[in-house]
């Protein structure tokens, strides 16, 4: 939706700042966090090892996409000293606490020298790294719900869209993940996918209509989304490629299909991704005129 | 001592006297606005009227850009007038985001009033006084520089005009009044409680230090 200057906090006025140029990097940041937060829990449940690992590299992803799209990245270390306030702050340090947990308790696991024998440094570190990769999942939520002038953010169920979102996506890796490597507990994994698939799907549809109770503008956000400019992307990236597809090759494909399930678990990162980039995008200020 | 502004809508003529003055004052630089003049229509056919709105930062009182700001670069001064330490602005532009007026600006390109014509005088000057960080947030704030100069010579902001904003002092119609909202004897509280001033969009919560007289 297209603003004029003079229609600027007169009419509904879109949040730009994060969804255009530079500041849409710290869309691509909130989904690989959220995915690396989901990814880390549900490997640390099936004690997979290498979903850990690549939960860890989508973490310095993360890490990497929160400087990029910084203007003073090199200022980056003055953003842990709020988390009092800020949740950006707050985030800020679960992330850099996660990497560093996360990071320990891999080394201390590839250098042991029977993976399954977990000695209890390792112990150690999975829970601390597990405590904080629900803050980097949980917390970018609360980063966009704080927000009190968009009504489409500014709602409880902000923090459990994103945590659901990224657990949907690292179950979705994960089961990739233990095609590949052909895990004993394949067909739980394949359970928790499916569960998590529809489960994901049914919180953004009640986001969605609890958005249609919090107001006109919140209103107009939801409707932008469903039937507005943005429903291409709802649709087609977010519900038929992210969700629907995704589905099918879950139910129908087995241990025996690492591509399809790799496929698929590339699908839902992008409905996942796009998920993130079309909330921020649909954002929507209240004007400041009566009418 | 809490500074605030009281700008009654039936004396400001949209006449943006208030949005040069302060461009010329802080030198701002093209497409960078601190405070803005929104011009609206309220009703139905055939009874419909025209809203004008003087607006800039409200200098709240419970600011959620302070508490967005994750480097503590926005901060709010004892007098309650909220500014930004561009040398802490990481230039997240989460105060922006978390602004529920809308009221902040980022200087993310320096560009040039007559592009391909050279700086005029005063853009060359505003380098050398006002300076503005690239990358950085800015908004305004209350002409805070004016307010501390003009105290440290015994001046009065909002009744002598070394003192005051440059919104204010420029105004003519003297739509804005400026002074200390607590002090009760201050003539912008005898405006509020006899005028039935009104702050801005209360809703959000923010006890904003702007008020407005309908």
């Amino acid at each position: 939706m297209d603003v004029k200057p003079y229609e600027f906090m007169v009419k509904e006025t879109p949040a730009r700042e994060w969804s255009e140029g530079m500041g849409s990097l710290i869309a691509v940041a909130m989904f690989l966090g959220g995915v690396s937060g989901g990814l880390y829990l549900t490997s640390l449940y099936f004690n997979n090892v290498w979903g850990m690992f690549i939960a860890w590299i989508f973490a310095l992803g993360m890490g990497l996409f929160d400087m990029a799209h910084l203007s003073k990245p090199f200022r980056a270390w003055r953003i842990a000293f709020r988390p009092g306030s800020s949740w950006i702050s707050r985030g800020f340090i679960f992330v850099i606490l996660f990497i560093g947990a996360a990071g320990i308790q891999l080394l201390i696991n590839l250098m042991t020298g029977n993976p399954a024998d977990i000695n209890p440094a390792e112990i150690f570190f999975r829970v601390v790294a597990g405590i904080f990769a629900f803050g980097v999942a949980i917390y970018s939520g609360f980063v966009v719900g704080f927000v009190n002038g968009v009504k489409f953010w500014n709602s409880g169920i902000m923090p459990i869209l994103f945590v659901v979102a990224g657990v949907t996506g690292g179950a979705s890796v994960l089961l990739a993940t233990a095609a590949y490597t052909s895990a004993g507990d394949f067909s739980t994994i394949q359970a928790m996918a499916r569960f998590m698939l529809v489960f994901y799907t049914i919180v953004i549809f009640v986001h969605l209509w609890i958005a249609t109770y919090s107001g006109p503008v919140a209103r107009d956000s939801a409707r932008m989304l469903v039937k507005g400019n943005l429903a291409g992307i709802f649709w087609v990236i977010i519900i038929l490629i992210g969700v629907v597809v995704p589905l099918i090759f879950v139910f129908t494909a087995g241990a025996d299909s690492p591509i399809i399930l790799m496929l698929s678990a590339a699908m839902v990162l992008l409905g996942n991704l796009a998920l993130r980039y079309s909330i921020l995008r649909a954002g929507m200020y209240t004007p400041l005129v009566p009418e | 001592m809490r500074w605030g502004m009281a700008i009654e809508l039936k004396r400001c003529i949209g006449c943006y006297a208030c949005v040069l003055a302060c461009k010329a004052e802080h030198f701002l630089p093209p497409d960078i606005f601190w405070n803005r003049v929104l011009i609206g229509e309220k009703g139905k056919y055939p009874t419909v009227s025209k809203i004008i709105l003087s607006v800039r930062c409200n200098q709240c009182a419970n600011p959620k850009c302070v508490d967005a700001c994750p480097t503590g670069a926005t901060q709010k001064r004892e007098d309650g007038i909220v500014w930004i330490d561009e040398d802490k602005c990481v230039g997240c532009r989460y105060c922006m985001v978390a602004c529920p007026y809308q009221m902040r600006s980022f200087y993310e390109h320096e560009k040039e009033y007559f592009p391909g014509q050279g700086l005029t005088e005063h853009e060359k000057i505003g380098r050398i006084l006002y300076p503005h960080q690239k990358g950085v947030v800015q908004k305004c704030v209350f002409c805070k520089e004016r307010i501390d100069a003009g105290l440290a010579k015994g001046l009065k902001p909002g009744v002598d005009r070394d003192a005051s904003p440059a919104c204010q002092i420029i105004c003519p119609t003297k739509a804005i009044h400026f002074g200390d909202l607590d002090d009760p004897n201050s003539e912008i509280n005898m405006i509020i409680q006899t005028k039935k001033g009104h702050q801005f969009h209360p809703e959000f919560d923010t006890d904003p230090s702007i008020y407005y007289i309908d």
